[in-house]
C-alpha cells in the first residue's frame, strides 16, 4: 500500500515538473501552435494593422462622425438589450429553478432558441414581422413607426440574440443552490421581495455579473441579425461591427482595423472581467 | 402552544404521504416523530410549519387554524435538515435576519437587535463566532447557529428536521442532551423528526412512531419501547428476533427449530437479543437448537450470532459473565431460549 502511494506521489511530482516524453512535448507544441495561429496572431494583427498608418490616423478613424455614430448606436443597442435581458434572465431562472410547473421544459428550450437559430434567420424573422411587407408592417406604417432599417429593429435583433445569456448562466447555479435558504428566510418571516433581495440575489450576484458581461460582449459584437435589419444607412443605422465591414469593403484597411481594434479591446476587457469574476465567485463561496 | 392535528391527508401525485392523521401535542411538550425514510414524518413537520399544504384536514396551533394564518405571522421556528444557513451572511447576520425583515413598526432598534443576537449566541455557546461565515464552522456549530436563528423570532413552536442527522456520533450525543436541556430552559413546544430510535427515546417526552404515512403508536419512550402496539414498532425500536409459531388456547407454541407451515402459523413471537439466553441443554419446549456463527465480545455486552439448522439467524446479547460461564466458541452447538417475548397474532402483522 505504502509503495503505491509513493509511486503515485513520484508520478505527480514528475508531471508538475513539465513534459518529458516525446509524445508529451509534441502535444504541448501542437497546442501552442494552435493558440498562436488562431488566437494570438489575429489579435496582434488587428492592433498592428490599426496602428500601421500612425497614431494620428488611428484616432481620426475612430473619431470621425460616422464611426462615432456607429459607436453610439452600438452603446444604445447594448444599453437597452443588456438590462432588459438581465431582468428577464433573473425572472426566468428564478421561475425555472425554484418552481415546478407545466410547460417548464418547453420554456427552457424556448430560451435556448436564439442559440440554435442562425443570426441571419433571426434578422429575417424580424423583417418578416415588422418590414413594410411584413405581418405588422401596415399597422406600423399607418402609425409612422419605423422598426426595420431603423434603431428599434437593431435593438430588437440584439435583444433576441442575447436573450439566453443571463438566464442560461443562472439556471444551473440556482438549481444547484436549491430552495433551502429561501424556505428558511420565509419561515423567519421575510416577504417575497426581501427573500429575493437579501437571500437569492447575494448568492447569485457573481453569476449575474458573469452573464451580464457575456451578454454585453455579444450585444456589442453582434453582426448577422443586426446586418439584416439595419439597412446599412451610414451614420444612422450602422453599428460598430457593420461599420467595420463597410470600411473594409471600401479598402480603408487601417480605418477598418482601427474600429475593429475597439471591438478587440472590448473582448480583452470582457475576458479580464470574466476571469476576475470567476476568481471572486470561487473565493467568495 | 398546543398543536392539534385533525384528519390530515397529503398526496404527491399518486403517492399518499400522509393519510388521515390525528395527533395532539400539548403545550411545552418535546415530541419526536420517528420512522423510516418515506414514512411521512418530514412531510408532517413541514405541514405543521406551513412550508407545505395538506389536501385534507387541518392543523390547529393555539386554537387557531394554522392553514389560514400567513407563515410570516405564525411564529414557527424551523431548523432545516442541512441547516440552510445564509452562506453569504456572518453568523451574526444569520441570527439577526428574522428580526431585520420585520415590518418597520415591529422591527427592534439596532442596539436591541445586537443585544438579542448576543444573548442567543450565549445561549448556544457560540459567542466568539459572531463574525464568522457558515462555511468556516463545523457541523455542530452550524446546527447551533441554525437553532439560534430559529429562536430569534421568539417562536411559539420549534420544529426541527433531522436535527442531528448530519453530525458524527459523539457530537450527536452531546448536542441532543444539550437540546433537551435547552427545551426545558426556554419552555416552548418542540417537535423534531428523526429516524434514529435511540435519539427519539432519549430526548423526547413522547414519541410518535410513523410508517407509510400513518401513525403506528404514540406514547412515552417507556411505552413504545416496552409496550409496542404493533410488530412494526417493536422491530423499529431495536434489534429483533422473530419466531414463527401457532396459538393453542391463547398461548404460543413454538416447536423448536421447526417452523409451522403457512396455514398453521397464527402468531409471531418477537424477542430482543438481550432477552434471549443460550444454554448447552434444551431448557424448555421453546428452545431452538442452533450453532454459534460469530461472537463479538468487544463492548459492554457480548453479541453472539447463531444459526438454526434451517439457516435462520438469531441474535443474542449476553453479559460478559454469562458468556465466560458458557465457554462459547465458534461452531458450538447450543440452544437459544427466549426469556421474555412479545406476541403478535396473525391479524396484527398482516398488512
Amino acid at each position: 500500500m505504502a509503495g503505491i502511494v509513493t509511486k503515485q506521489a513520484k508520478a505527480g511530482a514528475r508531471r508538475a515538473r513539465g513534459p518529458r516524453t516525446p509524445a508529451q512535448i509534441g502535444l504541448v507544441l501542437i497546442a501552442t501552435v494552435f493558440l498562436v495561429v488562431f488566437l494570438l496572431l489575429p489579435l496582434v494583427v488587428v492592433f498592428s494593422e490599426a496602428l500601421s498608418k500612425g497614431l494620428g490616423l488611428y484616432f481620426a478613424a475612430i473619431t470621425e462622425p460616422e464611426a462615432m455614430n456607429a459607436i453610439k448606436l452600438t452603446l444604445i443597442a447594448a444599453g437597452i438589450a443588456v438590462p432588459l435581458n438581465t431582468l428577464f434572465g433573473l425572472g426566468a431562472s428564478w421561475a425555472l429553478a425554484k418552481f415546478e410547473f407545466k410547460g417548464k421544459s418547453f420554456l427552457l428550450s424556448l430560451i435556448d432558441l436564439p442559440f440554435s437559430v442562425s443570426p441571419v434567420v433571426a434578422g429575417l424573422i424580424f423583417v418578416l414581422l415588422y418590414g413594410t411587407q411584413g405581418f405588422l408592417g401596415e399597422w406600423l406604417a399607418d402609425n409612422r413607426i419605423r422598426v426595420i432599417f431603423a434603431v428599434p429593429g437593431i435593438v430588437l435583433a440584439t435583444m433576441f440574440i442575447t436573450f439566453p445569456f443571463v438566464a442560461r448562466e443562472l439556471i444551473p447555479l440556482m438549481q444547484q443552490q436549491g430552495n433551502d435558504e429561501e424556505l428558511a428566510a420565509r419561515s423567519l418571516g421575510a416577504s417575497g421581495w426581501q427573500i429575493f433581495r437579501r437571500v437569492t440575489l447575494p448568492n447569485i450576484k457573481w453569476g449575474v455579473l458573469y452573464g451580464v458581461i457575456l451578454c454585453n460582449a455579444r450585444a456589442m459584437g453582434e453582426f448577422g441579425a443586426v446586418s439584416v435589419v439595419s439597412g446599412h444607412i451610414r451614420g444612422k443605422t450602422n453599428t460598430l461591427p457593420l461599420h467595420v465591414e463597410i470600411l473594409y469593403n471600401e479598402y480603408q484597411f487601417a480605418a477598418a482595423f482601427a474600429c475593429a481594434s475597439l471591438l478587440a479591446l472590448l473582448a480583452l476587457i470582457t475576458l479580464a472581467l470574466k476571469s476576475f469574476i470567476e476568481w471572486r465567485g470561487h473565493s467568495g463561496s | 402552544m398546543a398543536i392539534e392535528i385533525k384528519n390530515l391527508t397529503k398526496r404527491f401525485g399518486d403517492f399518499t404521504a400522509l393519510s388521515g392523521l390525528n395527533l395532539n401535542i400539548a403545550d411545552g411538550e418535546l415530541v419526536a416523530l420517528l420512522g423510516p425514510s418515506g414514512s411521512g414524518k418530514t412531510t408532517l413537520l413541514r405541514i405543521i410549519g406551513g412550508l407545505e399544504q395538506a389536501e385534507e384536514g387541518e392543523v390547529i396551533v393555539d386554537g387557531a387554524n394554522a392553514g389560514t394564518v400567513d407563515i410570516r405571522d405564525r411564529r414557527v421556528g424551523f431548523v432545516f435538515q442541512h441547516y440552510a444557513l445564509f452562506r453569504h451572511m456572518t453568523v451574526f447576520d444569520n441570527i439577526a435576519f428574522g428580526l431585520r425583515v420585520r415590518p418597520r413598526n415591529e422591527r427592534p432598534g439596532k442596539d436591541e437587535i445586537s443585544k438579542r443576537v448576543h444573548d442567543l449566541l450565549k445561549l448556544v455557546q457560540l459567542e466568539r463566532l459572531a463574525p464568522r461565515y457558515p462555511g468556516q464552522l463545523s457541523g455542530g456549530q452550524r446546527q447551533r447557529v441554525a437553532l439560534a436563528r430559529a429562536l430569534a423570532i421568539e417562536p411559539k413552536v420549534l420544529l426541527l428536521d433531522e436535527p442531528f442527522g448530519a453530525l458524527d456520533a459523539q457530537v450527536r450525543r452531546d448536542l441532543r442532551r444539550w437540546l433537551r436541556r435547552l427545551h426545558d430552559e426556554i419552555k416552548l413546544t418542540s417537535v423534531f423528526v428523526t429516524h434514529d430510535q435511540e435519539e427519539a427515546l432519549e430526548v423526547a417526552d413522547r414519541v410518535v412512531v410513523m410508517n407509510h404515512g400513518k401513525i403506528e403508536q404514540v406514547g412515552t419512550p417507556v411505552d413504545v419501547y416496552h409496550r409496542p402496539a404493533t410488530p412494526f414498532v417493536y422491530a423499529f425500536l431495536g434489534d429483533t428476533n422473530v419466531f414463527h409459531g401457532r396459538l393453542e388456547d391463547g398461548s404460543p407454541v413454538l416447536v423448536g427449530g421447526e417452523p409451522p407451515s403457512e396455514k398453521q402459523e397464527t402468531a409471531r413471537m418477537y424477542v430482543r437479543p438481550h432477552l434471549m439466553d443460550i444454554e448447552h441443554d434444551r431448557a424448555s419446549v421453546e428452545s431452538v437448537p442452533a450453532k454459534v456463527m460469530h461472537i463479538n465480545a468487544a463492548g459492554p455486552t457480548v453479541k453472539v450470532e447463531l444459526e438454526t439448522p434451517l439457516g435462520e439467524a438469531i441474535m443474542v446479547e449476553l453479559t460478559q459473565d454469562r458468556f465466560l460461564e458458557l465457554k462459547l466458541e465458534r461452531g458450538t452447538e447450543v440452544f437459544a431460549t427466549p426469556r421474555q417475548q412479545q406476541l403478535f397474532k396473525k391479524d396484527d402483522y398482516v398488512i
